[in-house]
């Protein structure tokens, strides 16, 4: 009888392994569990076995009872999980098509380096600032000591609105009308559009500039030379090397003009940088007393220094761009790159 | 300015490369753009000796020479007369190279055999001459190279003279300079007059009207000329520099003003009536025409240089055609002048005559150069062409050219500006190089003169900068300032903008920026009435070109223009913004009034892969866009519009956006007039914000937090039946306006037009009713909503959709 059990279990489990459907499962759970089943069936026959036998053989049957249920029971559970799982694989979508919300826009190159620097700036200290596009010849030349008939008016071909309105042809101006308003010391930046009257592969007629000027007492040219090597190397990189050679702006004195060693050809001699391996990138000067008279401030006690860069280019040598017009094309293939 | 390394070389010697004095002019200011060499058209060509000339036994035109380079002896066939025994010529050798690419063979003329060719100055592009075999010295090595013979390769370098840098505009100028920073001294070219006995006040005289225009006027008289080309040596200087020769006569007047850079003139004598100048203004309407053959009608207050009955010349610019030197010119009469810089400036540029001699005198010429520059050219004309230099010279001066002399310089102001302590012997020893004068004047202070030449030095900076320049940038340490700055209000426009560019990229626009100005037509493409504001246009009066003219008014039109451009590239999908400026012109104030303005476009599909939606965009996408940037100001009580009708926009699908009973901007579809003139066929949708408006209300305001209440809402929906024309916003804000405290909020949850519907349409809201403090029940919120329906029924006359 016992032997018998032993069989009966082996059978069962042999089912059970080959099992797959919820409907074998309960068929094996009728066959031998069942009021009908086969192990009932055997234990009908208890009355046989010797009665020394008999609680050996009840234990044992309950423990097969048990066994089975618990295999049964658990092969049922993963059977749910499983059909569960069928359902929602069949639900499958294709996650390699593109998504469903609208696509982010881009902002434009030139204002995004106007951004990076005027935050660089501002991490120095200096404030932003504006002033009006068009504007009074006295504050565009005048005031920056760039009298009428004066040569270094055609450094800049002008925009005339009338014969004292003119397109301001540099932030400049708005140096003068900060410092009629603000006492020193003051450090500020004003970023803006300009207008030359020019048109090629490397100027348009309006461009984007940004002027700063830094004015307090002590101010020395080491001083500039100083803010603006950290800003370089901040925009260009740490290992950025620079030069500052001798120029002229009316508006300062001592000027610089500020070069960095040509980014696309390191300094070898490239087309970008007419073989001179040095790339134009800003221009800079001590504040001319001039100018400090023109505003009450008292040259003897103030000295400051004041800079001034071109956006584009900025932007050209970085995005390797080799035509201005297209930052004005507005071509969204263009701008969508940035 | 181009300056010719081997003529530099004439007053400075120079031991550095090319490529490093261009790199030491660059680091003291001035600015070398570009080297360029200049070689020989030719090669294989040398100095020869003519050893006989025989006639051609067959061609009468053509000679049998004999040549020796030397070495051998060459049997060449020649066609030219000017050749005779003895004579050293140009000999290109077989397998020369002659300009044009010719290669000499060795040939049989008419039977006789050729080893070579003799050359003209024209076959081998020295000069022009075509007349016969170019003659070269005698005491040149036979068998020299030509172009080492003649010295003809050369460097030239291009460099950008600043505007105050006058002096450095002439070669003696550069070497100056180049001089002060090798270390090396100057060479001054030796002028030595020998002067006939007749003297020139017997023969000319000169009276000066405008002596402010004017200060002075020197001249001298060279007899018995002979008009002819110049010599190669000159020649060749000139081209290099990029000057075209022309004769003997004004050949010199450009070498000495390249030389010393002081313009000059030549007037043939015969055609000055009166045998006098007289300088003075132009009247109205003076007719003229100048060497460059034009006719112009002077513009008053011009300077003219006349002679007793007409003008030659207009002073200081250009002379004239009718006392032009000619071939047959026997004697001149040679101006050297100095004219007042910015009269000078305004004439070149009235008259759009921006010569070389302009040029520099607007800059402001050495006033002790005049004279010196007379008697060189003076020199140099009877040299080369021949003639005799009248005994004296004419120098009217009435007027004082005023020098400056004595800035004061302290040693402690320089240290200052620079930033590190400078010697005081370097500081005077820089200022020496350049030829400025000091007298100690105490401890640390001087007195300092600068040189004639140096006229944009006149204050103490002008000298500090002379000493930073040639001190070197490089030497000055780098420092950082440490500045207590008062925090500067930072204007809440721009903080304002960032939040706007930020939004409107999250949400699908993509920046772009256009020009501030743009076609006149604009407000006609956009059918604006005659009394709208956005007509009150600013014009450019130099514009580069009419439709670039007209400031603009309103950014619409620039953005309709993208959307055109990109569309026509093939770009449909466009979602576009800008931010800027607009330009009004004020009637009241010289200057026009700016207003900075945000404006947006949508076009097409809502996404280029429209697989899930293919939707295209509409009203209320644009107008989403719009209440997400006001969300994000906190700006939350702008109306929409229906009856702020903007002509450019369809009249049922746009509306005016107010803050406060004040016009912000409009938003709509674009109307199809204006599409139909733009040529465009898609829908537009556009927006356009006054931001400064917007600034005004704008302010990062307080938060202060609210609790949320912990209690449920119950909601209610309604449908209102309501007429066509009522919109919805009228339907809220009388809902609103009963000020119900237990009304959370009321939301739209659906319009509805159509099948149930005999007239009008339906507008369900979606009603919330919820209590800080306690769960509501059924009986409290039927007693308020229904007072609400009844309410808005009452004063609608809307019905309920049941
Ligand atoms: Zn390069």
């Amino acid at each position: 009888m016992i032997n018998e059990l032993k069989q009966l279990e082996i059978n069962a489990l042999a089912e059970l392994q080959t099992a797959e459907t919820e409907e074998h499962f309960s068929n094996i759970r009728t066959k031998y569990l069942g009021r009908k089943g086969l192990l009932t069936g055997l234990l009908r026959n208890i009355s046989q076995v010797p009665d020394v036998e008999k609680p050996l053989l009840g234990k044992l049957s309950n423990e097969l009872k048990n066994l089975l249920n618990a295999k049964i029971e658990e092969a049922l559970q993963q059977q749910a999980i499983r059909n569960k799982e069928d359902v929602l694989l069949k639900e499958k979508i294709d996650v390699t098509l593109p998504g469903n919300a609208i696509k982010c826009g881009r902002i434009h190159p030139v204002i995004q380096i106007r951004r990076e620097i005027c935050s660089i700036f501002v991490s120095f200290g200096f404030s932003v600032v504006e002033g009006p596009e068009i504007e009074l010849d006295y504050y565009n030349f005048e005031a920056l000591n760039i009298p009428h008939d004066h040569p270094a008016r055609d450094m800049q071909d002008t925009f005339y609105i009338s014969d004292n309105v003119v397109l301001r042809t540099h932030t400049s101006p708005v140096q003068i009308r900060i410092m009629e308003k603000v006492r020193p010391p003051l450090r500020i930046l004003s970023p803006g559009k300009v207008y030359r009257r020019d048109s090629d592969v490397s100027h348009t007629p309006m461009f984007h500039q940004i002027e700063g000027l830094l004015v307090d007492k002590g101010i020395s040219f080491g001083d500039l030379k100083g803010i603006l090597t950290a800003f370089l190397r901040k925009i260009f990189g740490e290992t950025t090397t620079l030069r500052f050679r001798p120029s002229f702006f009316p508006f300062t004195e001592p000027s610089a003009e500020v070069d960095i060693r040509c980014v696309m050809c390191g300094g070898k001699g490239c087309r970008v940088c007419k073989q001179s391996g040095w790339l134009e990138i800003l221009g800079s000067g001590m504040v001319d007393p001039a100018v400090f008279q023109n505003v009450n401030y008292d040259s003897e006690e103030y000295t400051g220094f004041a800079f001034g860069l071109g956006l584009e280019r900025i932007a050209m040598l970085k995005y390797g761009i080799s035509d201005i017009r297209l930052f004005f094309e507005n071509d969204i293939r263009f701008l969508k790159q940035f | 300015m181009l300056v010719s390394l081997k003529w530099l070389k004439d007053y400075v010697d120079i031991e550095l490369t090319p490529e490093e004095l261009a790199h030491r002019l660059t680091m003291s200011g001035l600015e070398v753009e570009d080297i360029k060499t200049i070689r020989p058209q030719f090669s294989g060509v040398v100095v020869a000796k003519i050893l006989s000339v025989k006639p051609h036994p067959s061609a009468d035109r053509l000679s049998l020479c004999v040549v020796s380079d030397g070495n051998q002896s060459y049997p060449v066939v020649c066609g030219a007369k000017n050749i005779s025994m003895g004579d050293i010529v140009p000999l290109a050798k077989v397998g020369a190279v002659i300009p044009g690419g010719y290669t000499i063979k060795s040939s049989l003329l008419r039977g006789e055999k050729s080893d070579g060719m003799l050359c003209s100055e024209a076959e081998l592009e020295i000069g022009d001459d075509e007349s016969g075999i170019m003659h070269l010295p005698a005491d040149l090595p036979l068998g020299l190279p030509l172009e080492k013979a003649l010295n003809i390769e050369d460097t030239v370098l291009d460099i950008n003279i600043t505007p105050n840098r006058s002096d450095c505009l002439s070669i003696i100028g550069i070497a100056r300079e180049v001089a002060a920073i090798t270390g090396k001294k100057i060479k001054f070219p030796t002028v030595k007059i020998k002067e006939s006995n007749e003297d020139i006040n017997s023969l000319a005289s000169v009276k000066i009207i405008d002596s402010d225009f004017c200060p002075r006027y020197t001249a001298r008289m060279v007899k018995s000329i002979k008009v002819g080309s110049s010599p190669v040596w000159m020649k060749t200087r000139l081209e290099a520099v990029g000057m075209r020769a022309i004769n003997n006569i004004v050949d010199v007047t450009n070498f000495v003003m390249l030389e010393m850079g002081q313009p000059l003139h030549a007037f043939d004598f015969r055609f000055l009536e009166e045998e006098k100048i007289i300088v003075r203004k132009s009247r109205e309407n003076e007719e003229f025409i100048s060497l460059d053959g034009k006719s112009r009608i002077l513009p008053a207050d011009t300077l003219l240089i006349c002679d007793g009955v007409k003008p030659v010349a207009i002073g200081g610019i250009m002379g004239g055609l009718n006392s032009e030197v000619k071939e047959d010119t026997q004697v001149v009469l040679l101006e050297s002048a100095y004219f007042n810089p910015s009269s000078i400036r305004r004439s070149a540029r009235k008259l759009a005559m921006p010569t070389d001699a302009a040029f520099r005198f607007e800059r402001g010429i050495d006033p002790e150069g005049v004279v010196r520059a007379l008697n060189r050219a003076a020199q140099l004309i009877s040299e080369i062409s021949g003639g005799t230099i009248c005994k004296n010279y004419i120098d009217e001066y009435p007027k004082k050219i005023p020098l400056t002399k004595d800035i004061p310089l302290r040693l402690d102001r320089i240290r200052q500006i620079i930033g590190t302590q400078i010697k005081a012997k370097d500081v005077t020893g820089i200022l020496r190089s350049i030829g400025m004068v000091l007298k100690q004047k105490g401890k640390g202070t001087y007195l300092v003169t600068p040189p004639s030449c140096r006229v944009d030095i006149s204050r103490e900076i002008d000298l500090i900068e002379e000493v930073i320049r040639l001190y070197g940038y490089d030497h000055v340490p780098v420092t950082l300032p440490v500045v207590d700055v008062k925090e500067m209000e930072l204007t809440p426009r721009l903080d304002m903008e960032e939040r706007i560019r930020q939004l409107l990229t999250g949400s699908g626009y993509t920046e772009i920026v256009n020009y501030s100005f743009g076609t006149p037509q604009a407000a006609d493409i956009l059918s604006l009435p005659e009394n709208d504001e956005r007509r009150k246009t600013v014009m450019i009066k130099n514009p580069l070109g009419e439709d670039l003219s007209a400031m603009r008014t309103t950014m619409i039109c620039g953005l309709l223009e993208t959307a055109k451009k990109n569309a026509d590239n093939g770009s449909f999908n466009l979602k576009l913004f800008e931010i800027g400026r607009v330009f009004i012109n004020s009637s009241k104030d010289e200057l026009p009034e700016e207003k900075n303005m945000v404006a947006g476009l949508l076009t097409g599909e809502i996404t280029d892969e429209f697989w899930c939606s293919g939707k295209t965009v509409d009203f209320y996408l644009l107008k989403g866009s719009l209440e997400n940037i006001l969300f994000d100001l906190k700006i939350n009580n702008c109306r929409y519009i229906s009856s702020s009708i903007e002509p450019f926009l369809h009249p049922g699908k746009s509306c005016g956006i107010y803050l406060n009973d004040k016009k912000i901007g409009f938003l709509g579809e674009v109307h199809p007039d204006v599409l139909e003139k733009i040529d465009f066929k898609n829908n537009l949708y556009i927006f356009e914000i006054n931001l400064d408006i917007l600034e005004r209300v704008y302010q990062k305001k307080k938060i202060s937090y609210r609790e949320i209440s912990k209690f449920p809402a119950v909601t209610r929906d309604v449908a209102f039946v309501i007429p066509d024309a009522m919109e919805a916003d009228q339907m809220i804000n009388i809902v609103l306006d009963q000020k119900e405290d237990l009304l959370e909020k009321v939301i739209i949850f659906d319009v509805y037009k159509g099948k149930g519907i005999a007239e009008g349409k339906s507008l369900g809201l979606r009603f919330f009713y919820r209590a800080p403090d306690r769960t509501l029940t059924d009986l409290e919120t039927n007693a308020v909503h229904d007072r609400i329906v009844r309410n808005t029924v009452n004063l609608t006359g809307a019905k309920i959709r049941t």
